[in-house]
């Protein structure tokens, strides 16, 4: 099993035809993900990597009917493909755009809710089930970051997954499936939305969260597992415990305002529900061997 | 982006709000002749974007016109970096309120937040009695319905014309809100006059960066910055904050970033600057040094573990950047992601130390850099080992 994203999962590519979607297109099949068809306004009838393109979603889904779509879209033109891809009957669909316009990430998260799917992102890297699926650009090839295993992941950065995935493998474990909710104020899906899937994966033993400064999301978890909605290990490590308050730390949401959103108080927050709390990356490896135990003995 | 109060207040006035007359001045005699136009008593409001302006006395009431003189000699020569001072007639207030409109991003909808005391700041009044904050949701679909502000207007306990002002200010600040893809849009205080007139005291508006594109003309100027060197890198599009540290941040990722930043501080390092330049930015390597090299770092610290941006890449944008610009402070470097080994050996060849652990290259920076702050001078020249 795995979160949100399988080798089951029939994937549409959007903007297929651009460098990235190209690009990233071949490497999400080399993993063994199922891309079905592709959409790039203006060009169908052209192939991507053996993919058939679509002048638009419903035109690619009346010939390949897909479960999930895969944006490689600019953030201008977001929230329209998003609004395609749901229209087209979708209902699970990630965004790597970042630069996303405030008020059409509302839009996008509302009209996400109103039907019932999810939409991951933007800026984020993507979704990726290390040996068996992904959508959106991860170095897998890269052993001692994605190593199939049994932690779930969901993070704010890319980068600073890398980092943290890294020690997560160097402790001898490998990632379930790995989510990133992306960097902006307005994710299309917060952090404790997806706890219930983790929850219920049974290829998750426990779930790292990689959070920083900004925002409500990681009190979000902190209730969830106060209120027994996730009932699985979870260790979290928080970027910014040393940000100035005010400043804006590199992505959209990271950012102390009046009081709010400090890495202190969310902290204090995970460890009142029973979360453990890393305090720098390789933290994580250590807490997750206390907590499991030696992987090469379970 | 946040707009001074003047360019918040004529977005305000446009719409439909009622703000005070007043005048913008450049030097202490346009003010004293804006102060003479608007008649005594009047303020001088210093356009500055920092909040708590009146207790940081960069708000101040004048009675005369040799007054407002010296008074905005003082607020100009005063460290805050004041510019522009905005003259405006003062006003007869009877009461105070606070309206704003901002985003909730879990609920996916906007959200009113008012309140029947103004002037003081919402974040000390929910910490302090949450119970006095009128809260309204706003669909982005639905927008703000007459009805929902008559739900503030009333529920703030006003009756009469002062309800129905206020609302339709409400309905305004509304349309501020998405014309101008606010993250925030705030007047605090709104006055009640005596006179029966509501006008908005303050404003705040905050555009959200990533639609900047839709708003021409809004491009933030120097003053927006508190550095030469952040100015720059905005115009770059390079993530960049200033500080006053030893350590000069040169990573890529803002997740990583940050934590590099935490790691510094934990060590007993500082950071003279945090410069992000991944994603979009991977090869600007020049570009970024030249940046971080204005603040005379001790230490130039390198981390990186980049999808995109590549790691190859990146490192033959640092080597072209040492040739260039032949940094004579140590570069300490960690980079780690797509095409790795390339990266390594580009580094080795410019007689660098590539590392390979976060934590491990942050403790060399931060020894490197009290190195130097013991040695009054930057070791070696030209990187080091």
């Amino acid at each position: 099993m795995s979160v949100f994203i399988d080798r089951s999962d029939r994937v549409l590519v959007q903007g297929i035809t651009g460098g990235e979607g190209t690009f990233w297109t071949k490497h999400m099949r080399d993993l063994g993900t199922d891309v079905v068809a592709g959409v790039t306004p203006g060009k169908e009838g052209q192939s991507v990597e053996g993919v058939p393109v679509y002048h638009t979603v419903r035109r690619a889904v009346a010939e390949h009917p897909a479960d999930a779509a895969m944006l490689f879209v600019p953030p201008r033109f977001t929230k329209d493909a998003v609004l395609e891809a749901l229209d087209a009957g979708i209902r699970k669909v990630v965004t790597i755009a970042d630069g996303i316009p405030l008020h059409e990430a509302l839009e996008i998260r509302a009209a996400a809710r109103s039907c019932g799917a999810r939409v991951v992102g933007g800026n984020t890297s993507g979704v990726i089930s290390p040996g068996r699926a992904m959508m959106g650009m991860f170095p897998y090839w890269i052993e001692r970051v994605y190593r199939p295993g049994r932690i779930g992941v969901m993070t704010r950065s890319g980068s600073l997954t890398n980092e943290v995935t890294a020690m997560i493998v160097r402790a001898g474990f490998g990632v379930s499936s790995l989510l990133g909710v992306g960097g902006d104020s307005v994710p299309g899906t917060r952090f404790a939305e997806f706890l219930p899937d983790f929850q219920a994966d049974s290829g998750t033993d426990a779930v790292v969260v990689i959070g920083e400064l900004g925002g409500t999301m990681e009190e979000e978890v902190a209730e969830a597992i106060e209120s027994g909605v996730f009932c699985k290990p979870l260790v979290a490590f928080l970027g910014g415990r040393n940000a100035p308050a005010g400043k804006r730390m590199g992505h959209a949401g990271a950012i102390v305002t009046g009081g709010k959103g400090t890495v202190e108080g969310k902290a204090a927050a995970l460890k009142r529900a029973g979360a453990a709390v890393a305090d720098r990356p390789r933290a994580v490896g250590d807490l997750l061997r206390e907590i499991l135990g030696d992987p090469a003995h379970s | 982006m946040k707009l001074h109060e003047h360019e918040a207040k004529d977005v305000f006035k446009a719409e439909g709000i009622p703000v005070p007359r007043s005048v913008l001045a450049t030097d202490p005699e346009g003010v004293a002749r804006a102060a003479r136009e608007a008649g005594f008593p009047c303020v001088l409001k210093s356009q500055v974007l920092r909040g708590g302006r009146g207790k940081a006395g960069l708000i101040k009431l004048v009675r005369s016109e040799p007054e407002a003189r010296d008074t905005a000699a003082a607020l100009f020569a005063s460290p805050h970096g004041v510019r522009r001072i905005l003259v405006e007639e003062a006003v007869d207030i009877d009461r105070e309120l606070y309206l704003s409109i901002t985003v909730d991003p879990a609920a996916a909808e906007a959200v009113v937040l008012a309140c029947s005391e103004g002037g003081v700041e919402i974040e000390d009044l929910a910490a302090r009695s949450p119970e006095k904050i009128v809260r309204e949701r706003v669909p982005l679909a639905e927008g703000l319905s007459p009805y929902r502000a008559r739900n503030v207007a009333y529920a703030l306990g006003l009756s009469g014309d002062a309800a129905k002002k206020t609302a339709g200010i409400l309905e305004a600040l509304w349309r501020v809100f998405r014309k101008n893809d606010a993250e925030l849009a705030e007047i605090n205080p709104l006055f009640l006059t005596k006179g029966g007139g509501v006008v908005a005291g303050d404003g705040k508006l905050a555009i959200d960066d990533n639609s900047l594109f839709r708003h021409p003309g809004r491009e933030p100027g120097r003053d927006y910055y508190d550095s030469d060197a952040a100015f720059e890198a905005a115009a770059e599009g390079i993530p960049y904050l200033q500080f006053d540290g030893d350590i000069s941040l040169m990573c890529a990722g803002a997740g990583l970033t940050t934590v590099v930043y935490d790691l510094i501080v934990d060590e007993g390092g500082s950071v003279a600057n945090y410069l992000e330049f991944g994603g979009p930015n991977y090869k600007k390597a020049v570009r970024a040094m030249e940046l971080c090299l204005k603040n005379e770092p001790k230490v130039i610290l390198i981390v990186t573990f980049g999808t995109i941006a590549r790691a190859d890449v990146m490192a033959e944008g640092i080597a072209d950047a040492v040739k260039r610009l032949a940094p004579k402070c140590p570069i300490v470097a960690c980079i780690r992601g797509t095409g790795e080994e390339k990266a390594v050996e580009t580094l080795r060849s410019l007689g660098l130390d590539p590392l390979f652990d976060t934590e491990e290259a942050v403790r060399k920076a931060v020894a490197l850099a009290a190195a130097a702050r013991g040695s009054g001078a930057a070791p070696g020249a030209g990187g080091s080992k």
